[in-house]
């Protein structure tokens, strides 16, 4: 028997035991929990397109003509009846010499895909916002600083510990490692073949997710600017995404396997490398390209938008490090991946069955 | 290094500070070899150290010539049924067994096909479908038992391999042995039920606090233990004139006459001399029925070697 059958024999065994096993069932609820929040967002943006699809409409020029000044009889003169209008009266004024009290008015009106919010003080417009009811470009920043903040930091990362971890840590609590150690296998094959069957379910997993979550986000979307998107940027762009989760499970797979077959509590490298990985940009290039993160932000195709309102501690530790170039970062993935299994598999070798410890 | 022994040069084993084994120096040749010692006596550590389980830190070991760091080919030709009462999540029995042969690298035909005989052979064919974990004791024994043979191995451990079993199964498995160690094979097992291991095994090895107390044929280790007298069970018309005559002898130790007047223990510290006594006796016409080796087996060397630590 190859070298090659023996892991597949061994990813095989263990897949079916990967895919189901009990203790790491809330890996799914990680990989899904963007696919929710995206499938929302997209629900409710096509209820609200529906409701505001049946109620009144003006031209997209009419809404461009709204001026500051005007009054609440000539909006409603040259634009008929507002999709939403709502009356009310401020009793107190800002200004003390103002006198009686101040009138509001807020209408809402719709041009079949931007909405104009006017904000009226005593009968005149004070303030026209324009938005549209649905901002592609903006969902799509999104869906990067999800992907990158939420799926990638967080998802993958402790998707991963549930089930690398689990691969040798749990058989050991579970006492049916031994089972594996008395196969005709050497050490570091039963590694890899574990780690294989690690790999594919939590690839499976989590590409999955992240290609449910892009299909979430072109959702409620126009059919036309989903399919220029898509023939332009889009499929690639899928791809990238897909290959960033499937290299986030290949690095911190392997880290995770390892901290499985050198500690016994998962906390702690889970700690340790979440502190790591935060601060990864602070540290020296060198130290830099010793982190998982570092190599999965360069291969994403969108940089994550960074909030300027957001405190100053927590934009450095979520803004990246120097990027690589996307092929360099995946070369350092693997090689810093290589490294790790390779660690791992020294401590496989000399691994003992001494269940009385765990 | 033999091809045909397990070899123990000096090998040590200590979890930490606390000892598995100390300087055990052993060759163990093919056949029933039983490990008998008290609790913590080390006998499962040094079924460990031959499966690879646990690696010495001082010495070496090979079994049939190979090292047991080579796993990948000393599992080849050992099967190990250990003490550790859990199967891997799920899996049948049939599952069991059938994912130990896959990883042998046999065909999903022939793996099946050797599962069931295995099963077959420890009367588990009917339960092979159920999960391992609905089980009761001896069924786990048993599939274990069938996980270990499955591959035809040429050295077969077995850590307490009768415990939990009913007496029909048990004579089965007793059976099962015999005809694993009759082709040549090792088959080395611990256990607690001393006169069972009395009855099938070739030979023993008491262990205690780590160490090797005796090896050897039961009889051999029993005639080597000089400081205790061997006693003999004697059925006899008159109990009191052959005790009489006896006494006449500077071997003869000890004498009791059982209440029934016919039984006699005698303790001698010559077995030679005794049985040309005792062949003086009946030459003489006194009719003695039967004569039963009282401590030659391994309850009375445990108790004579390892004694209140049992």
């Amino acid at each position: 028997m190859s070298v090659w059958a023996q892991i597949w024999t061994i990813a095989r065994l263990e897949l079916f035991r990967v895919f189901f096993s009990k203790r790491s069932f809330w890996v799914y609820g990680l990989a899904l929990f963007p696919v929710v929040i995206f499938t929302g967002h997209a629900i409710d943006s096509k209820l609200r397109q529906q409701r505001w699809g049946e109620g009144s409409r003006i031209t997209p020029a009419m809404m461009d003509s709204f001026r500051e000044g005007v009054t609440e009889e000539e909006i409603l003169e040259k634009a008929g009846t507002p999709q939403r209008d709502r009356k009310w009266t401020r009793r107190q004024r800002r200004n003390e010499d103002d006198e009686g009290p101040d009138r509001r008015r807020f209408m809402t009106f719709f041009d079949g895909k931007r909405q104009a919010q006017l904000n009226f003080s005593d009968g005149k417009l004070t303030s026209v916002r324009i938005s549209p009811l649905l901002n592609f470009e903006e969902d799509r920043k999104i869906f990067a600083g999800v992907f990158q903040y939420f799926y990638l930091r967080l998802g993958i990362f402790f998707g991963c510990l549930g089930i690398f971890i689990n691969l040798f840590r749990g058989e050991m609590l579970d006492r049916s490692l031994h089972y594996w150690f008395l196969a005709p296998v050497k050490r570091e094959v039963l590694l890899l073949g574990k780690y294989l069957a690690g790999l594919i379910a939590a690839a499976s997993i989590f590409t999955a997710g992240a290609a449910l979550c892009f299909g979430a986000l072109l959702f409620p979307h126009e059919s036309g600017e989903v399919a220029a998107y898509l023939n332009s940027v889009g499929y690639e762009h899928l791809a990238w995404y897909m290959l960033a989760a499937a290299l986030g499970c290949v690095g911190y797979g392997s880290v995770f396997l390892a901290a499985g077959l050198l500690l016994r509590n998962p906390i702690v490298p889970a700690v340790v490398l979440l502190l790591w990985e935060a601060s990864n940009s602070f540290l020296p290039d060198m130290l830099q390209k010793l982190s998982v993160l570092h190599y999965l932000q360069s291969v994403c195709p969108v940089p994550a938008p960074i909030d300027s309102a957001a405190p100053a501690l927590l934009r450095m530790l979520l803004s990246p490090a120097a990027p690589s170039s996307v092929w360099v970062a995946i070369a350092g993935l693997l090689g810093v991946t290589a490294l790790v299994l390779f660690a791992a598999s020294q401590a496989v070798r000399h691994l003992e069955i001494n269940y009385g410890t765990e | 290094m033999s091809a045909t022994e397990i070899v123990f040069n000096d090998v040590s084993k200590f979890y930490g500070e606390v000892l598995g084994v100390n300087r055990v120096d052993l060759r163990i040749p093919p056949g029933i070899t039983s490990l008998v010692g008290p609790n913590g006596s080390g006998k499962t550590t040094l079924m460990n150290l031959m499966a690879g389980l646990v690696h010495a830190n001082n010495g070496t070991l090979t079994v049939r010539g190979i090292s047991p760091r080579n796993p990948g080919e000393l599992m080849k030709i050992l099967g190990y049924a250990t003490q550790y009462d859990a199967a891997p999540r799920g899996s049948t029995g049939f599952d069991f067994v059938l994912a130990g042969l896959l990883l042998h690298g046999y065909s999903k035909p022939d793996a099946e096909r050797r599962a069931w005989a295995a099963l077959e052979r420890v009367s588990l064919t009917q339960a092979g479908n159920r999960k391992v974990a609905a089980y009761s004791k001896g069924m786990r024994q048993r599939v274990r038992l069938a996980q270990a043979i499955a591959h035809d191995p040429q050295v077969l451990i077995l850590d307490e391999p009768l415990n939990g079993l009913d007496p029909l199964v048990r004579a089965e498995t007793i059976a099962l042995f015999r005809e694993y160690a009759a082709g040549g094979r090792h088959v080395i097992l611990s256990s607690h039920v001393l006169q069972e291991v009395d009855v099938f095994s070739d030979q023993v090895i008491l262990i205690a606090n780590g160490m090797i107390v005796a090896e050897g044929q039961i009889r051999n280790v029993r005639e080597e233990m000089t400081e205790h007298p061997s006693q003999y069970l004697l059925q006899c018309r008159d109990a009191a004139r052959v005790a009489s005559l006896l006494f006449g002898e500077t071997h003869v130790v000890e004498a009791k006459i059982d209440a029934d007047g016919k039984t006699l223990l005698v303790m001698t510290k010559n077995r030679d001399a005794f049985s040309a006594s005792l062949q003086q006796i009946a030459l003489s016409g006194e009719e003695i029925e039967s004569v039963l080796a009282a401590d030659e087996n391994v309850d009375a060397l445990y108790e004579y070697l390892i004694g209140g630590r049992k």
